[in-house]
């Protein structure tokens, strides 16, 4: 077998290379970049080591929490809502036979659109003071808030247009642990004369649960690093109030030419994605997402 | 009967309503005078105006970013599973050491958070004068689209009856040949949806393609409809129809491809 | 070379992709006079430059010059040039910059020193020159001015604000009695044209953002006193919609525009536009002020505008220089002014009937108000503090954070990165 060994390295051999090259190595790099005082934009100042005082800048400036926090909040929301909201399609769509194919089709649409563009087309559906959300609230009477001028008020047509485009996504992965639940068992609960709540409560979620888990981890480290909705609806406005931590990462990066500062934010980014996901594995058991491969 | 089979149409109604609306407000806009936008909209339009697409084709040269977007992603396709199709197969059919290790490895940098390797990346880019190039946005790409075939394509192999290739085996035919001349014949549905999926994620990518291009005449879709907000007015109308034009490719993969996807997503249980 | 790479038809990139990575650095030599202008490149302004240019080449036969358009937005068009020259491309060899961009780029050394070329800097308006100096050397010459001014509506009242309670009451009169929606409208986005806004209030109220020693002192009375009557303005008084939190200059524009505001703060470019009956409702029916003053201060404009700079990479400098030169000429200053209504850099045009025909208000009326007119600190890390203020203001504008905490949050961070940076602004007397 030693023939088979060597054609497994020689076939794995150039993609995880590849691999190496683009994705693991540029993230040392990060690292030993984060130690170090980089300003593209002051040359003469050079690249000197600094230790730990960018992740001390950034974790003693206000911004940089409230950074987290919309992370945090965001990523809460969408989840949530998100599960939610796939769950119920989920369960609907599975009840008809008819017409599935069409619902199947309208699901995966905002599913495959660019988020660039679900992002501007939930702006222009919430744009004040006269998009079609503030006319149609005008009608029944309320005042609408400026949406994307009022801190509190700019989180709903955000976390809608997350909600929209991801909540397919999550109704897919539970359809499928759906359809594969044995049909025998609703049979039988039902002769036991179980109602529709206590098949829910009593069968289906319990035998959803690992997809429900794998959803929630990668919906999970997904909206953690939320990036092109929130750069193209708000721009982190008004003020930072919904500036999460990959766009505080990317215009220190980018716009400011931080080199150091913002590396030590990508370190801290990938720092608590890791650990997140490492938890969430533990949790799940180390073979439930290894299983997903057949 | 009658009322049940009402009550599924109220179902499938109550489902695609929300899903759709926004979908068709959009491509409704798009075609809607750039002066009646936000003025007395109305649910059905009275006419039908192709302002914007001529503004956007002519005036904007939007095919660039087209070509651009087709030529990454095409690009960053072929290479990832043309590679990955290799890898896969070897994790999915060979026996040998530090396959565990393997499979781990591209799930873990699978999760990768696409900002934390965006300053090396730039970095690395600028010392290669390779920023506003096609590879400098390739080679970015293949960090997410080569877990994304490996997983999916270790997945499809799987699936696939081994008694064929034992078969072949015992003729004497090597692993090579076998692979070539039986598994890629049998797995070239795997391989479609595959690269279907790779193809919209790469046609859909945002971060990258803003850090690593430096004008119109290498942004990508995203980039440049996401660029369209200026100095001057937001040009909705033109936005709105671009985002016609971006979604216009995709749409058509979901409703030839459907099936295909939904089988990729879920095996796989690929990142959104 | 890079810049090779990216010229090289597209199709071809992609075959070679992992040749790419070992071939790079063998690109075709650049033809020695080709010069690259990078600028924005819309409307009346495109079109007086490629005028411009075209006569420039008709003069200079040897030297082909190529426009390269940018983003129209500032901000935007400052982050591209950040990519362009930190990447250290050889072009665009000519660079239009916005006035406070210049002491970044020439702190980098991204842009070339002009002391060689001997410049007439004393044509020219001196705040502009000093705008332009870095370290005592010259990088950069302006090209045309802007100041903010005060839009009015002419059916609406007989005359300006005389101060900005007069303004306040002005607007909540045409609002309640001639049934404008609203009094007063200015570019209240996050983003660079919040800050000059911001500028004029407070010179209005006698602040500043820095004393003459290069401390930041934004946390005065007086600072807090115009912010405070900004805010106000919009949450209060009802003078200013809360829109304005998301508008820049042409949504401003286009409000005023369309009739439904009494007063508008903007740039002098919107004259021309405003007065074209065919998209405009208000052609004819407005006019054109300084800035109010408010108590304790003076009327005061934000001074903006751009300048050319060159490339430090640029191949051909003389060339670029040449450029320029043609481009900062009286008549071609003249003709700018008339087509696109920017106001020209040098006073002594101030004297003459072209440039009367050419503006909206009286010459010398427009040369007191650019005389006074209030710069942006001159500092390498402008943009750094135009952020931290930015987002100071916006937290203000939308209720987050009351006047006063905002401002001395913003000055004690401002004042850090300074001395952080060890470079104090420079400080120039008026």
């Amino acid at each position: 077998m030693r023939n088979e060994a060597r054609l497994g390295w020689a076939l794995t051999l150039p993609a995880l290379a590849a691999i190496a090259m683009v994705a693991v190595f540029p993230i040392f790099w990060t690292a030993w970049e984060s130690l170090h005082f980089h300003d593209l934009r002051m040359p003469w100042l050079g690249r000197p080591f600094v230790g730990m005082a960018n992740y001390v800048e950034a974790v003693s400036s206000e911004r940089f929490w409230g950074a987290m926090a919309h992370t945090a909040v965001f990523t809460a929301a969408t989840v949530t809502l998100e599960l939610a909201g796939g769950l119920v399609l989920a369960l609907i769509v599975d009840r008809f036979s008819r017409g599935r194919d069409l619902v199947r089709t309208a699901v995966l649409l905002p599913w495959a659109i660019p988020t660039v563009v679900v992002a501007l087309v939930w702006r222009f559906l919430f744009e004040s003071p006269a998009g079609i959300v503030n006319g149609v609230l005008l009608r029944l009477g309320m005042s609408p808030p400026t949406w994307f001028a009022d801190a509190t008020a700019v989180w709903v047509p955000l976390i809608l247009a997350d909600v929209w485009k991801m909540t397919p996504f999550v109704a897919v992965l539970l359809l499928a642990g759906l359809q594969n639940i044995d049909r025998s068992l609703y049979e039988a609960a039902r002769i036991d004369g179980a109602g529709w709540g206590r098949q829910l409560t009593d069968i289906t979620l319990p035998l959803l649960r690992p997809a429900l888990l794998v959803a929630f981890i990668f919906r999970s480290l997904d909206a953690f690093r939320v990036f092109d909705v929130i750069y193209v609806m708000t721009g982190g406005g008004p003020g930072t109030a919904t500036e999460p931590i990959a766009l505080l990462t990317f215009s220190s990066l980018l716009q400011n030419l931080r080199f150091g500062f913002g590396a030590a934010l990508s370190v801290i980014v990938f720092v608590v994605s890791f650990i997140f996901a490492a938890a969430c594995i533990r949790v799940l058991g180390r073979d439930a997402l290894m299983e997903r491969v057949p | 009967m009658k009322v049940r089979r009402m009550l599924g149409a109220l179902g499938v109604a109550t489902v695609l309503a929300p899903l759709l609306f926004p979908l068709y407000w959009m491509v409704m806009s798009s075609f809607t005078q750039e002066a009646r936008l936000f003025a007395a909209p109305a649910l059905v339009p009275d006419a039908l105006v192709l302002d914007h697409y001529r503004a956007l084709f002519g005036g904007r040269d939007f095919w660039t970013p087209i070509r651009n977007s087709l030529i990454v992603a095409g690009a960053t396709t072929g290479l990832s599973v043309g590679l990955g199709a290799l890898c896969a197969y070897a994790l999915a059919r060979l026996q040998f050491r530090g396959k565990t290790v393997m499979l781990a490895f591209v799930l873990a940098v699978s999760m990768f958070p696409q900002i934390s390797i965006v300053s090396p990346l730039y970095l690395l880019l600028r010392e290669l004068r390779m920023i506003n190039t096609y590879p400098g946005l390739v080679l970015p790409y293949l960090t997410f689209a080569m877990p994304l075939t490996i997983w999916l394509l270790v997945g499809f192999f799987r699936q696939l009856p081994a008694e064929l290739e034992e078969a072949a085996a015992m003729d004497g035919a090597g692993r090579l040949r076998s692979l070539r001349e039986i598994v890629l014949p049998l797995a070239w549905p795997g391989l479609a949806t595959t690269a279907i999926l790779t193809f919209l994620y790469c046609w859909n990518e945002f971060l990258f393609a803003l850090s690593f291009t430096l004008g119109p005449e290498r942004y990508t879709v995203p980039v440049a409809i996401a660029l369209f907000r200026g100095q001057y007015q937001v040009p909705w109308g033109q936005i709105l129809a671009a985002a016609v034009v971006a979604t216009a490719p995709v749409a058509a993969i979901v409703l030839v491809a459907q099936r295909r996807i939904v089988a990729g997503l879920t095996a796989g249980a690929v990142k959104g | 070379m890079m810049v090779n790479a990216a010229k090289r038809s597209g199709w071809m990139e992609i075959l070679p992709l992992v040749v790419a990575l070992s071939a790079i650095g063998c690109g075709v030599g650049q033809d020695p006079h080709v010069l690259t202008f990078a600028g924005s490149a819309v409307g009346s302004e495109a079109e007086a430059l490629r005028r411009q240019l075209d006569r420039f080449q008709a003069v200079h036969p040897s030297i082909r010059v190529e426009l390269r358009a940018t983003p129209d937005a500032s901000d935007q068009r400052h982050q591209l040039y950040v990519q362009w020259l930190n990447a250290q491309a050889p072009d665009p060899d000519v660079l239009q910059l916005d006035v406070v961009s210049t002491s970044e780029f020439a702190a980098a050394g991204w842009i070339l020193n002009f002391d060689q070329f001997h410049a007439p800097t004393a044509d020219f308006f001196p705040a502009t020159i000093a705008a332009n100096r870095w370290n005592g050397s010259l990088y950069a010459l302006p090209w045309f001015i802007d100041v903010g001014m005060l839009y009015w509506r002419t059916d609406l009242m007989a005359h300006p604000p005389v101060d900005i309670d007069d303004l306040e009451r002005l607007a909540a009169h045409a609002r309640d009695e001639h049934g404008v929606p609203y009094g007063l409208v200015w570019q209240g986005a996050r983003y660079e044209g919040l800050v000059t806004v911001f500028l004029e209030y407070l010179g209005a109220f006698g602040g500043r953002i820095l004393d003459e020693e290069g401390r930041v002192v934004l946390d005065s009375n007086a600072a807090v006193t115009a912010l405070t009557t900004m805010r106000d303005e919009i949450a209060v008084d009802r003078i200013v919609p809360p829109a304005v939190l998301t508008w820049q200059e042409e949504q401003v524009r286009f409000a005023f525009q369309n009739g439904q505001a009494a007063f508008m703060r903007n740039w002098p470019y919107a004259y021309g536009l405003l007065m074209d009956a065919s998209q405009s409702r208000v052609a004819g029916r407005f006019a054109v002020a300084s800035m109010p003053g408010g108590a304790g201060g003076a009327p005061t404009s934000a001074l903006g505008g751009s300048v050319l700079a060159i490339n430090a990479h640029s191949g051909d400098r003389e060339a670029a220089y040449l450029l320029i030169d043609y481009l900062l000429q009286p008549e071609q200053l003249l003709e700018r002014a008339r087509l696109v209504g920017q106001y020209p850099p040098r006073p002594s045009l101030y004297e003459t009937q072209a440039l009367a025909e050419a503006l909206t208000i009286a010459p010398g009326e427009a040369r007191r108000i650019i005389e006074r007119a209030v710069a942006r600190p001159v500092t390498p890390v402008y943009t750094e503090l135009s952020e931290i203020l930015q987002i100071a203001l916006h937290r203000t504008l939308t209720n987050q954070q009351e006047p006063r905490a905002a401002l001395e949050g913003a000055a004690s961070s401002m004042q850090a990165l300074l001395d952080k940076v060890g470079l104090s602004p420079a400080v120039h007397e008026k």
